[in-house]
C-alpha cells in the first residue's frame, strides 16, 4: 500500500489561510491503513482547525468527508453534490488522491494535508516499511522474495557489500542487512543458485525518465 | 459557547474504576450539574483521540480519562492505550497552541484505589485552574 504522514498542522494551516469554507476530505483506502488519512484521522484534523480558528477567532467553516478511495473517479464523483460549497479542499489523500480530485474540480484548489511517502508493509501495529521502488520490472524471484532496490541501501543487485555485519547494514545499523536477507532466504528453498548468475544495472527506464507512466488495458475500458 | 461561566470537566472512565455505578453517577452529575460531563466506557482502551478533541471542540474546558490499575486491565491493554492515545492528543493541542493539561489521564494504583467521587472532585479543581478554555473564548 502507499504510506504517508500528516503535514505539521502549522504547515496546513498556512496552506489553507487564504480559504473560507473547506471541505477536509479523507480516504478509506491506504492512507487509512496506515493511520494517516482514514475516516478517523480526517475528523480529527478537522476538530483541531476548527478549534485552532476558533482560538485564533478566525471565520472558517470546516466540515469533513471521507471517500472510501479518494483517486478513482467512481467514488470521487460523490463530492458532485456539495463541491459547490466549499472554497478549497483539504485532502488526506495520497498525492495520487489529492491529484485525481484535482483533476475533477479545476476550479477549486486541493491541498495536501499528508506527505505520501513510500509503497510498504505494515508489518506490525503502527509500523510500516518501505519495501518496493515500483521499478517496472519487478526482480523479486531473483532475489527470494527480498527487494534489494528497496531494501538495501547501496540498492546492489550483486551483494552483500563488504560492511554487511551480523546481519545488519553499515550504512544504517538499525536495519537489517537485505542481501543477509537474500542469502537467508534463498537458501531456505534451496535456491542460492539464483545467485550464481551476475546481474546488470537495472534499467531504470521502466520506472522513470519519459514522463508519468500509464496503464491501459482495452480489456478493462468502457 | 461563547458564554460559559464556569469551566466544564468532559470525564471518560472506565467501569471497573470503583464507585463508578449508574446511583454515583447519577448524584455526581445531581452536585456538579453542567460543570461535569461523565462518559463512561467499557474499557479505557475505547477511547479515542477523537473523543477527547470533539469533547475539547463542542462542549468541555479540559477532557480527561481515568482508567483502572497498571495491571487491572480487564482486557490487559486497554488502560496503556489510553495512555498512549492521550499523549497523542496532547501533541495535537500542542501543535494547535492549547494547554496541553487540557487533557489527561488517571490511572489508578491497585494499593490506593480511588473511587470516581474522588477522583472526579480533584480533577474538577484542575479544570477550574485552568480556566474557560481559549476555544470558547468570547470574540472582541
Ligand atoms: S524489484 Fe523491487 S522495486 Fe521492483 S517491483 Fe519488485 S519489489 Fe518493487
Ligand atoms: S550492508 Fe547489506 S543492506 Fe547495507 S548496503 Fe551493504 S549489502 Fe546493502
Amino acid at each position: 500500500m502507499i504510506t504517508a504522514e500528516q503535514k505539521p498542522i502549522r504547515e496546513i494551516r498556512d496552506m489553507i489561510a487564504p480559504y473560507k469554507r473547506i471541505l477536509v476530505l479523507g480516504c478509506g483506502s491506504c492512507v487509512a491503513e496506515c493511520a494517516a488519512g482514514g475516516e478517523k484521522e480526517t475528523a480529527m484534523l478537522a476538530s483541531a482547525l476548527r478549534m485552532a480558528a476558533k482560538m485564533d477567532q478566525e471565520d472558517f467553516d470546516i466540515h469533513e468527508m471521507t471517500l472510501d478511495r479518494q483517486c478513482v473517479n467512481d467514488f470521487i464523483l460523490q463530492l458532485d453534490d456539495v463541491i459547490d460549497q466549499y472554497d478549497a479542499v483539504l485532502s488526506l489523500g495520497c498525492g495520487a488522491g489529492v491529484q485525481a480530485v484535482a483533476d475533477m474540480y479545476q476550479e477549486i484548489p486541493v491541498i495536501p494535508a499528508l506527505n505520501t511517502e513510500f509503497l510498504g508493509q505494515t508489518k506490525d501495529q503502527g509500523y510500516w516499511v518501505e519495501n518496493c521502488l515500483g521499478c517496472g520490472d519487478c526482480m523479486l524471484y531473483h532475489f527470494g522474495g527480498i527487494c534489494p532496490l528497496a531494501r538495501c541501501s547501496k540498492q546492489i543487485l550483486n551483494g552483500p557489500c563488504g560492511g554487511s555485519m551480523d546481519g545488519r547494514c553499515e550504512i544504517n545499523p538499525e536495519i537489517d542487512c537485505a542481501w543477509q536477507m537474500i542469502i537467508d532466504r534463498l537458501s531456505k528453498f534451496q535456491a542460492l543458485e539464483r545467485l550464481e548468475k551476475i546481474y546488470p544495472p537495472k534499467d531504470w527506464s521502466k520506472k522513470q525518465g519519459s514522463g508519468p507512466r500509464k496503464i491501459i488495458r482495452e480489456d478493462q475500458r468502457k | 459557547m461563547t458564554n460559559k461561566q464556569e469551566p466544564t470537566l468532559a470525564l471518560f472512565y472506565c467501569q471497573n474504576v470503583p464507585d463508578s455505578g449508574v446511583g454515583e453517577r447519577q448524584l455526581l452529575e445531581e452536585k456538579y450539574g453542567p460543570r461535569l460531563r461523565l462518559f463512561p466506557i467499557p474499557c479505557s482502551g475505547r477511547l479515542e483521540p477523537l473523543h477527547l478533541l470533539r469533547a475539547l471542540e463542542e462542549l468541555a474546558d479540559a477532557a480527561y480519562v481515568i482508567t483502572c490499575p497498571g495491571d487491572q486491565c480487564r482486557y490487559f491493554e486497554g488502560n496503556a492505550r489510553a495512555k498512549k492515545r492521550v499523549e497523542r492528543t496532547k501533541q495535537i493541542l500542542s501543535d494547535i497552541g492549547l494547554e496541553t493539561d487540557r487533557v489527561g489521564i488517571i490511572m489508578g494504583t491497585k494499593e490506593a484505589a480511588k473511587g470516581l467521587p474522588t477522583l472526579a472532585a480533584e480533577i474538577l479543581d484542575t479544570t477550574t485552574q485552568l480556566g474557560i478554555s481559549p476555544v470558547f473564548a468570547k470574540k472582541t
